[in-house]
């Protein structure tokens, strides 16, 4: 029998650490249902998480931190954007192009800044419950009381849901993807649409960076992300490129970086090198077909040569 | 369009041009970044200097070091020209180092005659690596799973099977004498280490250099002058119409990613008996990326990737020499880096169209 109380903690460490791959993979669907494949996406949460902790660092602030997170990814997503709309460049090479050059550039940032001060505390958002839930016995403590940034996130990808289901900017996204220069002919302006998808990438990217920095753990560590937008990418094509099976994807992927916690106290020996690479081994089952065929959108990686 | 042969590379078309400006400008943007740190130039362009080439020991390094960028940027070009992108040079390293050092610490193959205790190891390492990389390959054939995306999930992967393979007694790590034992493989012996090409312990250049510029010429035969290597470029320029025309191409995508892999394994098995003889976790850190980079700037030429992997080769060496002695991070060497890729992609298209003029 499982101990209830240890089930909640498993529970809401999932979600915890599901939090930013939902948040990225949401952002990374976008992007690519309207056909640019945005590897950048873990440049974009690194950024976010390092721009978010300066921020909160410098003004005392949580919520001026995660706008000045947004802020600085802003820039990054509209690079991206750049060169692989209006540069048509190869949007692989860019996309780790600017991985790269975010990674030096935060480790830069992070010891000009902090230098000798590294693992300094910064102030974190707040924790919240929604009313009601916040009472249930065991539940309430372990799952529902988590930073207010991951109720956001679930109205803001609730939100998206319904863009892309109900609205013509879904159908526009989805044209953009699939059919652009049918698109394009019909009146759509394909590369702007492409534009504002990759830009939204990035607000989302930093939203789930920032979580990851001033919501999780309230500190920057140099690399912090280690191939979360990776995961995020993973957990899109997982999702067959389908909001509903992306999202479920990554509380796969948050449910199995929580064992790491959990089985340790729950006193299995497994060693731990496995259960990290454990998401990576799923997304790549995933990819390998094990979850059905994967339809991707038609235009996916392809540049449009029009406007 | 583009030439096959790497000597009508080395004219100075377009694309050379644009390659040393996009270097310039990202190495004179480093030393921009150098002086806001408040740290004088000078000081740092003479520890960089110092660190890369100035001394013997110095400079075997960064030859060391350029040698398994070599060959993961060789790996790259290679599946480049099918239309593959090798991402996973990383994992492809870590398992040809993990089973170099399972070989070498393997007291039959210690013992081994005619230099095949080292030899074998090395063999190991490429099989490894050719069978991981092998993996993205049958993906990408059976299911048409992106190879981009198989290799960068590989590679996390290995980078934690060797974390985990040097946790555990019962794998590679050395017999735990006191709590202080650190999570590391026991040294591999010295006949299983790669014989130094001088002797002399100060001048670290090993066997593995002349096999790797072997390889290298041998890679660029097949690519210019070989059936295979035409056959590699029609596959990569259109697939569909290359099955018709009756060749493989299943077979022809897997091979040529397992050749990359055993290419990403040799690198590693020349980091481990030649350098390091000891498994650590995270023994790989960066070089995969860093010879992805390599094989990325070569644009398909293997001088290119001789001279990217020396370029790189000196730039990271330089730059922990800066870090120590400047106080300068050697993160400044990976935003260099990033600048190049970044500036690099985005000219492509301008290149392309030159070049169209030109021809």
């Amino acid at each position: 029998m499982i101990d209830p109380e240890l089930a909640a903690v498993f529970v809401g460490s999932t979600i915890r650490l599901a939090a930013p791959l939902l948040l990225a993979a949401t952002g990374e669907l976008i992007s690519e249902r309207a056909g640019v494949l945005n590897m950048s996406v873990e440049g974009m949460m690194l950024t976010g998480a390092f721009a978010g902790a300066v921020g909160s660092w410098a003004t005392g602030s949580p919520s001026m931190g995660l706008l000045f997170g947004v802020l600085c990814v802003l820039p990054v997503a509209w690079l991206q954007a750049f060169l692989s709309i209006t540069l048509r460049a190869n949007q692989i090479v860019t996309g780790i192009g600017i991985n790269i050059l975010v990674l030096g550039a935060t480790t830069l940032g992070y010891r000009a800044l902090f230098g000798s001060r590294s693992r300094a505390e910064i102030p974190g958002l707040d924790k919240w419950a929604p009313p009601g839930l916040a009472d249930i016995p065991v539940l309430g403590e372990h799952v529902f009381h988590q930073t207010w940034l991951l109720y956001a996130a679930a109205v803001l990808i609730f939100a998206v849901s319904w863009t892309l289901r109900a609205t013509s900017v879904g159908l526009a996204i989805h044209a953009a993807g699939v059919a652009p220069q049918a698109a394009a002919n019909s009146g759509l302006p394909v590369n702007r649409i492409r534009y504002g998808a990759v830009l939204f990438t990035g607000f989302m990217s930093a939203l789930a960076g920032c979580f990851l920095s001033i919501g999780d753990i309230h500190t920057f560590t140099e690399g912090m992300t280690s191939g979360a937008g990776y995961l995020a990418i993973a957990a899109v094509i997982f999702g067959n490129w389908r909001l509903g099976r992306t999202l479920l994807a990554c509380c796969l992927f948050g449910a199995a970086t929580a064992l790491q916690f959990q089985l340790p106290a729950m006193g299995v020996e497994i060693p731990n090198a496995l259960l990290i690479m454990l998401p990576y081994v799923l997304a790549l089952l995933a990819v390998g077909g094990l979850v059905g065929r994967q339809i991707a959108p038609a235009a996916l990686t392809q540049p449009y040569k029009g406007h | 369009m583009s030439a096959s042969l790497d000597w009508k590379r080395l004219q100075p078309g377009p694309a050379l041009w644009v390659s040393v400006a996009s270097v310039a400008g990202a190495l004179v943007a480093g030393a921009g970044m150098v002086m806001l740190m408040g740290v004088p130039v000078g000081d740092a362009i003479a520890a960089f200097a110092d660190g890369a080439w100035g001394s013997p020991y110095a400079l075997a390094a960064s030859i060391n070091r350029a040698l398994v960028l070599m060959l993961v940027g060789l790996g790259f070009v290679l599946a480049e020209r099918a239309n593959l992108t090798n991402v996973g040079g990383e994992g492809q390293i870590a398992v040809g180092g993990i089973a170099a050092t399972a070989l070498c610490l393997w007291p039959p193959v210690a013992s081994l005659p005619f230099g095949l205790a080292f030899i074998v190891p090395m063999l190991g390492a490429c099989l490894a690596g050719a069978f991981w990389a092998g993996i993205a390959g049958v993906l990408k054939v059976k299911v048409g799973t992106n190879e981009v995306i198989a290799t960068l999930l590989l590679s996390f992967i290995a980078i934690w099977m060797v974390y985990g393979s040097v946790q555990s007694e019962s794998l590679l790590r050395r017999p735990m004498t006191t709590s202080a034992t650190l999570p590391e493989s026991l040294e591999i012996p010295v006949a299983t280490q790669l014989p130094l090409l001088l002797g002399d312990p100060s001048v670290p250049l090993h066997a593995g250099l002349p096999i790797g510029l072997v390889l290298a010429a041998v890679v660029a035969v097949v690519l210019g002058f070989t059936v295979l290597g035409l056959k590699l470029r029609a596959a990569g320029l259109n697939a569909r119409a290359a099955r018709r025309a009756g060749m493989a191409i299943d077979r022809l995508s897997i091979g040529v990613l397992c050749a990359a892999g055993a290419l990403g394994g040799l690198a590693g098995a020349c980091m481990l008996q030649g350098e390091q003889y000891t498994l650590k976790a995270g023994f790989s850190s960066g070089y995969g990326f860093d010879g992805l980079v390599v094989g990325l700037l070569a644009r398909g030429s293997v001088t290119g990737v001789v001279a990217g992997a020396l370029l790189f080769g000196f730039l990271r060496s330089g730059g922990i020499n800066m870090e120590m002695v400047a106080q300068v991070p050697t993160a400044l060497v990976v935003v260099i880096q990033g600048l190049i890729i970044v500036t690099l992609a985005g000219a492509a298209l301008g290149i392309q169209r030159m070049e169209g003029r030109h021809a």
